[in-house]
């Protein structure tokens, strides 16, 4: 089972976006997929028309309480599963604090399902927390959605710190650029500058495009609507970039 | 809780458009555009995963997707993507469904079935967010046969397939169409799709399965067991020379030593001068089968012969394995040929003949009005008799041979009790049956290590001549220690193993059933 989170301490740069397409499409090729909605807005979940719910999770979402397998919810599409919202993750970092391990909760919590996925996909919640902290340690991949700007690099080296100062190792970490404006003189001085410096920028970029927008109104994956568009190219590279670097 | 799919069937009077018209009136669905696919489903020859419970398809839901069906439950087990049509388990990628099927198959290849041509048009019952909570598959469904021309409709069928965290919803829905009279399907599709071609699974089986009747004059059920005999031979003979996998000649062959046995051991029920000719066509077809057969048993022993060596030396013993491959082909060809020539093919069909025509009497075959259960009796017992004395004449010092004369008796009497197990109780003569195989498995290692440590010795010489490099020979020299290692093992096993084979408890079981000593 590989797990792979989508992150960035920023919000609105494009990982439920991501989180969302890549888990379809990762589904499309036949491996098994789960895609977790770890964030109260819920809005990976309203992508998939799905109510933001989890049975019986008042208080419980700690390893060894609560059954993930029984919350799971099939999507519309084959192979593609889902693990709701719930707004009780509002206090989810409250109540890791108050577990075990509580750093490794999430891996705990996933551990019955290795053999039920090929993939997991995390869609995360902006901010740093205790709760980034578990999606790191659970995490094989961290998928890093970027806007090309001055500030996005900034918060991206605040990230490297935080993981090298926690002594997370061991975790694949691929920033891609996305919301990509090529009309835009600083969008492309800033890829220029960063493609120089990071040898483990991903190849793929997905462009800001409206039909991703568009996702909000059909309420499902780019491929799934507009399987011709641009954007639904971007995506299937990033796909193929991603498996590439997890191979 | 995982719920399994539901395929239903139509009741009278209401077919796919008609179901939909109704089903619109209560519920509110999107459609999907109908598709159609193409599935074949797969089994050995000799029907290895029917037999295991399951069902082989590829194509189910995408064109390259190989799935494990439980035949019972209708439900997908287990799925895994393939590159090629699916042949030996060894050449599916990793994964579950390949280790099942290494487990089931074994040596044996998959062969197509028969195909399905499915028309799938699916209904998405929605929800109030027109999230999907029940799939509603129509299926108008066709067969083809693999070969030949055969092909025809299939009943249309409705499939509701759950979707996982939505169970109230499939159960309501289920509701809904039990009060539309629609009935769960009894058989797979694959079933159906097997009638419409004529053929029953399991409908060959490499075991011995005869029903006998015990008052029958006995050379009318030697005939009968001769012609399954032969009927097992000739099913083999068009995969045999195709080489689709080693099991078909090996069948071929043990029908064929059957037969043999049978015609010497069902004593006195045919006129010897008649059945003489015959005697020497089997013998035949045993003899230039052996070579392809024995190399057969050499390559598919070689992953462990090689795996047995030192793990710095295993290479060495790859020209070894070319060696087989190319001799391999070379006897199958030659096989071919025998296969092909008229002598094989009037052996055969003068044989069946022989056996459907009414039996002429004979003042030679003083047997052949006796009733079937008799004989079986008194050949059995005698038999056992033999094997006992002869058995446990043998001491730790007695030579090599009179233990392969032993095996050829052993077996001799396996094939008569196999033959006539019919007329015996069911349980009680499996005992006796497994007793001697546990003898003959043992005699039969000691034999054929032997002779497989003989043979890569001469296969050594003749590698020797082709130029091979001394490291495959110093590698093959060390295999030919091992095999004589364990053929002492098996050697000094027998005498504990016929000592428990003839206690008085198995004796006794012996007695019972057959009568005799
Ligand atoms: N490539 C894109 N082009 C145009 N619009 C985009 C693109 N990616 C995302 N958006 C839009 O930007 C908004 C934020 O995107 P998204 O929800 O994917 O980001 P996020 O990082 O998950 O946000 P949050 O931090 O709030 O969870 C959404 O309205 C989405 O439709
Ligand atoms: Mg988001």
């Amino acid at each position: 089972m590989h797990i792979i989170g989508v992150y960035n301490i920023k919000g609105g740069v494009g990982k439920t976006a991501t989180a969302v397409n890549l888990a379809y499409l990762a589904a499309r090729q036949g491996y098994r997929t789960l895609i977790w909605d770890l964030d109260p807005q819920a809005a990976a979940t309203f992508y998939f028309r799905i109510q933001p719910k989890v049975k019986g999770s008042k208080n419980k979402l700690i390893a060894g309480k609560v059954d993930l397998d029984k919350v799971v919810k099939a999507t519309d599409f084959e192979n593609l599963d889902m693990l709701p919202a719930d707004f009780s993750y509002r206090n989810m970092d409250l109540r890791l604090e108050v577990a075990k391990k509580p750093t490794k909760q999430l891996l705990s919590l996933l551990r019955p399902l290795s053999h039920s996925y090929d993939y997991v996909f995390l869609d995360c919640p902006p901010s740093i927390s205790l709760v980034s902290e578990n999606i790191f340690r659970a995490a094989e991949g961290l998928l890093l959605p970027m806007i090309p700007t001055t500030l996005s690099l900034r918060t991206y080296k605040q990230l490297l710190d935080f993981l090298e100062g926690h002594r997370i190792t061991g975790l694949e970490i691929m920033p891609f650029f996305s919301m990509v404006d090529r009309r835009k003189r600083m969008h492309l001085d800033v890829m220029e500058s960063l493609q120089a410096s990071s040898g483990e920028l991903l190849k793929a970029q997905i462009p800001y495009a409206s039909d991703v927008e568009k996702m909000g109104i059909h309420r499902m994956p780019v491929e799934a609507f507009a399987p011709r568009s641009f954007a639904a190219s971007a995506y299937q590279a990033l796909w193929m970039d991603v498996q590439e670097r997890l191979r | 809780m995982a719920l399994n799919a539901i395929s239903y069937l139509l009741p009278e009077g209401l077919d796919l458009g008609g179901l939909k018209k109704i089903l619109a009136e209560s519920n509110h669905f999107s459609e999907d555009a109908p598709v159609t696919v193409k599935q074949t489903y797969y089994d050995s020859f000799d029907w290895r995963i029917w037999q295991a419970g399951g069902e082989l398809v590829h194509g189910l839901d995408q064109p390259n997707q190989l799935c494990w069906m439980d035949r019972k439950k209708f439900s997908v087990v287990v799925c895994q993507g393939v590159d090629s049509t699916p042949g030996f388990a060894d050449d599916i990628p990793d994964g579950p469904l390949a280790d099942r099927l290494t487990a089931v198959l074994a040596m044996r290849v998959l062969l197509p079935k028969v195909n399905i041509i499915q028309k799938k048009h699916t209904l998405r019952i929605l929800d109030s967010e027109e999230k999907t909570v029940v799939r509603v598959v129509l299926e108008k469904n066709r067969y083809t046969a693999v070969r030949g021309k055969q092909k025809g409709e299939l009943e249309g069928r409705v499939v509701l397939k759950p979707l996982k965290g939505y169970e109230d919803q499939f159960f309501k829905f289920k509701q809904q169409l039990a009060a539309l009279k629609l009935r769960p399907a009894e058989q797979s599709l694959y079933e159906d799709a097997l009638v419409g071609i004529g053929q029953k699974p399991g409908d060959y089986s490499s075991k011995l399965n005869y029903r006998l009747d015990p008052d029958a004059p006995a050379d009318a059920t030697a005939r009968q067991i001769m012609i399954g005999l032969l009927n097992t031979l000739e099913a083999n003979i068009s995969g045999t020379k195709a080489n689709l996998d080693s099991e078909f000649l090996h069948d071929l062959r043990v029908a064929t030593r059957r037969t043999r046995s049978a015609m010497s051991q069902i004593k006195g029920v045919f006129d010897p001068q008649q059945l003489e000719p015959f005697k020497q066509g089997f013998g035949w077809i045993g003899k230039v089968t052996g070579e392809t057969r024995d190399l057969d048993v050499y390559l598919l022993h070689y992953p462990d012969f090689r795996a047995g060596l030192p793990k710095v030396i295993q290479d060495d013993l790859d020209p070894f394995h070319t060696f087989l491959q190319q001799h391999h082909k070379k006897a199958q060809a030659e096989l071919v040929k025998k296969i092909n020539s008229p002598h094989f093919r009037k052996t055969l069909k003068a044989w069946r003949s022989w056996l459907q025509s009414s039996p002429t009497k004979s003042g030679h075959a003083p047997n052949a009005s006796r009733a079937t259960a008799q004989l079986a009796d008194q050949r059995i017992s005698k038999l056992y008799k033999r094997v006992l004395k002869n058995g446990l004449a043998i001491g730790p010092d007695s030579p090599a041979e009179q233990l392969h004369d032993l095996r050829k008796q052993c077996k001799k009497l396996r094939y008569l009790m196999e033959f006539f197990q019919s007329l015996y109780p069911k349980p009680a003569i499996r005992e006796p049956i497994k007793a001697l195989k546990i003898i003959l498995d043992n005699l039969g290692e000691f034999q054929d290590l032997e002779v497989q440590a003989q043979s890569l010795e001469d296969f050594g010489d003749q590698m020797l001549k082709e130029g091979a490099p001394a490291s495959s020979l110093m590698a093959m020299g060390i295999l030919v220690g091992q095999l004589l290692e364990k053929q002492v093992q098996a050697r000094e096993a027998f005498v504990e193993l016929f000592a428990g084979f003839s206690n008085e408890s198995n004796r006794q079981a012996f007695r019972k059933l057959f009568g005799g000593a």
